[in-house]
């Protein structure tokens, strides 16, 4: 369902784009249709790919220890671990929410839980290999993965001084 | 509105780099450890819902490279460059962290996305921004999924304590640019 609706707000948008292309500078098409054609032929086959080894891979990892693993940690350790676990975890928002939703009810605290949201949100290893590096290249995702790595860190010992 | 045909020129992308290569080694490589550790009916199931998800997402990724692809022709470059370019100082990486947090659609739109705003004047600060407000706030994801699974009071203190860090990791990046230059 959630596909379906962006989807069909994209495509407004792709319309509009095309509709004032047409309006400002018809005589750009061809060489817009080239590139779609281009980027298209470049993405798909990585997207594809890419997805195939998301999914193998969420079926080889331990989801369940992955949720018990920082249900017990605490203080800058457990906050270093759900880093580290959140970074690792496959699949959508889907997995990751519902992991953070039962180590939570296992007794999690908000310091590890934010740490771990956070290093699934900036660090995720599974987005990066399947979609970052392919498509936005090697010196892009190192340079974003270098800013991005403490944060997740710093947010977790931030709530660990501030304990809401 | 300007119609200068937006460079760099329009060339086709290499098909088969490292990356590419990397990521097919993966599934290579992970696809036959689930054939040889669970099965093969397991396998098929699994290859046959990552295909189907593929397809699914086939109209979601053409709507997207249109989109990015149209806005460099559309969007006239000193525009671009003023807004969020490397000059575009805080306020830029601000506009910048809000577009990847507004913009709807998942990782097969967001970085063609990026990639065309970079290629009609956005500096890699703000492309760094862009992706960030994007993970970190993406409002789809965050209003969808992480307020269903976690307590609101929980997702508004992350969000809270997440809320600079675009714009800073934009502003390291820039200044990280400038050094690397001045060298």
């Amino acid at each position: 369902m959630n596909i379906v609706i962006g989807t069909v707000l994209l495509w407004a948008l792709a319309f509009e784009a095309l509709r004032r292309m047409r309006r400002d500078a018809p005589d750009q098409l061809p060489a817009l249709w080239v590139r779609t054609r281009n980027l298209m032929i470049f993405m798909v086959p990585r997207v594809v790919v890419g997805l195939l080894g998301a999914g193998f891979i969420a079926e080889l990892l331990p989801v369940d220890q992955i949720q018990r693993g920082f249900g017990e940690g605490s203080g800058l350790i457990g906050v270093a671990l759900a880093s580290v676990l959140g970074a690792a975890t496959p699949g959508g928002p889907f997995v990751a929410f519902a992991i953070g939703a039962a180590a939570l009810k296992a007794g999690a605290g908000w310091p590890a839980l934010i740490a771990y949201v956070t290093a699934w949100s900036v660090m995720n290893l599974n987005r990066a290999i399947v979609y970052e590096l392919p498509l936005m290249g090697r010196r892009f995702t190192l340079v974003r993965a270098a800013v991005a790595l403490p944060l997740p860190f710093v947010l977790g010992a931030l709530a660990l001084m501030f304990p809401a | 509105m300007s119609t200068q045909p937006p460079d760099p020129p329009a060339k086709p992308p290499k098909l088969i780099d490292g990356a590419f290569l990397f990521i097919l080694a993966l599934a290579l490589g992970s696809g036959a450890a689930v054939f040889w550790l669970k099965g093969a009916d397991r396998f098929t199931q699994i290859l046959l819902h990552d295909l189907g998800l593929s397809l699914a997402l086939l109209p979601k990724i053409a709507a997207g490279v249109v989109i990015a692809t149209a806005l460099p022709f559309l969007l006239p470059r000193e525009r671009v460059l003023a807004l969020i370019g490397p000059e575009s100082g805080l306020r830029g990486l601000a506009i910048a962290t809000a577009a990847g947090a507004v913009f709807p659609g998942g990782p097969s739109v967001t970085y063609p996305l990026t990639i065309g705003l970079m290629a009609a004047g956005a500096d890699l600060g703000a492309g760094v921004a862009l992706v960030s407000g994007w993970v970190l706030f993406g409002l789809n994801r965050t209003l969808i999924w992480e307020l269903s699974f976690l307590p609101a009071h929980f997702v508004a203190l992350r969000v809270a304590l997440s809320l600079p860090a675009p714009i800073l990791m934009g502003l390291i990046v820039r200044r990280a640019m400038r050094t690397g230059a001045e060298r």
